[in-house]
């Protein structure tokens, strides 16, 4: 076992008991900072593997806006910062179909790759992600702008405010 | 460090979906720029203008066939086809989405996030002015339909769907009437739309393990040759499936289609049930046909016996419904099955019929969505059946044209309904699937069953009190109720024409 390995295995296990922790946890936010940990973590598993840009931009995006996004909503709505007992459903459900399928996918790879090892043709660097992207990708690229430019005018759709109510009173009068 | 390599890129080939994201593009900065006023017919113009643009860019580009811009779109004869049909849908689902008679305002509130019951709520569901960026948003989800049926490598085909879906789970939400119904199908169909594209995605991871790039060719090229387990490859495409057959609406991931169906506004149902059906039964024959070719004995017997499940439970449920809009939903499933078949059939034939069918169904399922939107009262379209009863004495016409479009669902000769279950069902016992070809039959005799009730109950149903209005309706709406409806008739006489089109556009470019 190389240095590699353990950092993986340790790495890991942050993620999945971090990951259990924000479903079982009764205070809301430590939910949202446990997701920090097992976001955090992840990131390094990314390292490890020498992806070193999407191990960054885990960190940027996920642990950096993501949760921060889910701390301001519970800061602006009315949710609880104490412990809460109207977090839980009945769990057995949940674990059953989330163990079941986490078993299932663990016993997908095992059986499909056994313990062999798998050669990764080039470490992930921003440079040849860039290459890529901007050369075999470019169409996928650009078509995620307006993806995002549709779901922005899909957000101004759904939650607008009453735009031009004030004129349709004031030619009312 | 050395230069980056773009790849060639042909602009024509592309510029039926280059030009449909330009239009949406522009129709968002007319929401900016343009007075409140004008927005409609300019968003109307613009829309339909560049649609109809784009298939003329269709029809001029109708020999190419080239895999081009990083081997990301494939534009070959059934991409081109599909696009064609899907335009020609769109034009006329924007026909119907664009209509401002029927009712004060148009069919779509403008905040679609009130609370249900509110005062704000009630004043807008009276006649407050609609919004209009309905229709970047439906451009929107016609260029995505367009990029969809071209993509030739699953991540580009996984941005597509999503271009496609996110704005049609918004539109869900417009409904003016039954706000409450609308803003469940809204959510409903996000959430479960969002599962169903998280499966596409780890299909998508899983095939990349096993063939070393999601590339459909190299996929087609791995599996012949490939070293890897045979289970990732399976359970790949299973996983991919599935994301594919939800959005087709095939049993048993067809759950959302009556709820969504019946709560969105019925011009966008009728825009989902023409293009989005177009768009991912070509997504499927491309991933199956030019992916896992070598696989398909594999595939086959699964994707058979769903069909047949589709057919079960489409035709078997349409028979239990009281709501005009949710009939057409279960009819609208139990179309997937009869399409499936054509898709199992695997062969040329199953392609072209598939193609004439998409092609056929959409129309008059565009035309009866249509009917259903101008059968009215005062709390907007009366959708329950029991409202329909004799409706034959108060407006004879629209109730013949409805019983048309009916036989046609039905498959009765002289209707395209007859023809497209004939080319499919004959492609079907070419390809060896004759059990297939016997639950197709049954199940048609079954649907036959609620489509002549509706009949009957219009006809010889006495009028009673409560027997809606048929509003007047305005010229677009009658457009796109003739066109459907001569679509169908042509379809149905003259059938040769586009056959013999289909025929040409049957093969995918390697």
């Amino acid at each position: 076992m190389s240095g590699a390995d353990v950092l993986l295995l340790a790495l890991g296990a942050v993620a999945v008991g971090a990951g259990a922790l924000v479903v079982t946890t009764r205070h809301l936010v430590r939910a949202g900072l446990h997701l920090v940990v097992c976001l955090g973590a992840i990131a390094g598993l990314y390292l490890v593997l020498g992806a070193e840009l999407v191990a960054w931009v885990q960190v940027l995006i996920y642990v950096g806006a993501v949760v921060i996004l889910l701390l301001f909503a519970v800061m602006l709505t009315r949710a609880p910062i104490g412990p809460a007992d109207d977090l839980d459903r009945a769990a057995w459900p949940a674990a059953l179909v989330g163990a079941g399928s986490g078993l299932g996918l663990a016993a997908l790879f095992v059986s499909a790759y056994g313990w062999r090892a798998v050669e990764v043709a080039e470490p992930g660097t921003a440079g040849l992600m860039g290459d890529r992207i901007f050369g075999s990708w470019v169409l996928p690229f650009e078509v995620v702008s307006v993806l995002l430019l549709a779901a922005l005018i899909g957000a101004i759709v759904v939650s607008r405010p009453d735009i031009g109510a004030k004129d349709a009173k004031e030619r009312a009068r | 460090m050395e230069d980056l390599n773009l790849p060639p890129i042909d602009y024509a080939a592309l510029s039926p979906i280059l030009i449909l994201f330009g239009v949406a593009c522009l129709g968002v900065l007319v929401e900016a720029f343009a007075p409140r006023r004008a927005r409609h017919p300019v968003q109307l113009v613009l829309a339909i203008g560049g649609s109809v643009a784009a298939l003329v860019m269709v029809v001029l580009e109708r020999n190419t066939r080239v895999v081009t811009i990083g081997d990301a779109v494939a534009i070959d004869g059934p991409s081109l086809f599909l696009q064609g049909a899907i335009l020609l849908l769109g034009i006329v689902s924007l026909l119907l989405i664009g209509e401002r008679s029927l009712e004060a305002g148009g069919p779509f509130v403008a905040q679609a996030a009130l609370t249900v019951g509110s005062e704000k709520d009630n004043r807008q569901a009276q006649g407050a002015p609609g919004n209009t960026e309905i229709y970047p948003l439906a451009v929107f989800a016609l260029s995505g339909m367009l990029l969809f049926v071209a993509a030739n490598d699953l991540l580009t085909m996984f941005i597509a769907l999503e271009v496609l879906s996110l704005p049609l789970y918004l539109l869900c939400a417009l409904a003016r009437r039954k706000r409450l119904l609308s803003q469940e199908a809204a959510l409903k169909y996000f959430l479960l739309g969002s599962y169903a594209s998280a499966f596409f995605l780890f299909g998508v991871a899983l095939l990349y393990g096993y063939a070393g790039g999601v590339n459909l060719q190299q996929i087609n090229e791995a599996v012949a040759a490939s070293q890897n387990s045979d289970i990732l490859l399976y359970a790949g495409l299973a996983l991919l499936a599935i994301g594919l057959l939800f959005k087709v609406a095939a049993a048993p991931f067809h759950v959302w289609t009556p709820d969504v169906y019946q709560g969105a506004p019925t011009p966008v149902t009728a825009f989902m049930a023409a293009c989005t059906k177009v768009a991912g039964f070509g997504a499927l024959l491309r991933v199956l046909y030019v992916a896992f070719e070598g696989v398909q004995w594999d595939y086959q017997p699964v994707i058979g016996t769903i069909a047949v499940l589709t057919m079960i439970v489409g035709s078997v449920l349409a028979v239990t419904q009281q709501d005009i809009k949710r009939l057409l939903a279960y009819s609208s499933i139990a179309n997937a099955g009869y399409l499936l078949v054509g898709v199992v059939a695997q062969n040329r034939e199953g392609v072209s019929s598939t193609l004439f069918y998409l092609v056929a169904y959409g129309f008059t399922v565009l035309a009866a969505f249509g009917v259903v939107s101008l059968v009215r009262d005062a709390d907007g379209e009366a959708t329950h059946l029991s409202r329909w009863a004799g409706l034959g004495r108060r407006s004879p016409l629209l109730a013949a044209i409805f019983t048309f479009l009916m036989l046609a669902f039905a498959g009765i000769p002289l209707t395209s309904g007859f023809i497209s279950k004939f080319v499919v069902f004959g492609a079907a016992i070419d390809g060896g699937q004759s059990w297939l070809v016997v639950a197709g039959v049954v199940t048609s005799m079954i649907i036959a069953f609620p489509y002549l009730r509706v009949i009957v109950m219009m006809w010889l149903s006495e009028p009673a009190e409560t027997t809606p209005t048929v509003s007047v309706p305005g010229w677009m709406t009658s457009a796109a109720v003739f066109i459907g409806v001569l679509a169908t008739l042509a379809l149905g006489v003259v059938p040769s024409p586009l056959l013999d089109l289909t025929n040409d556009a049957s093969l995918f470019v390697r």
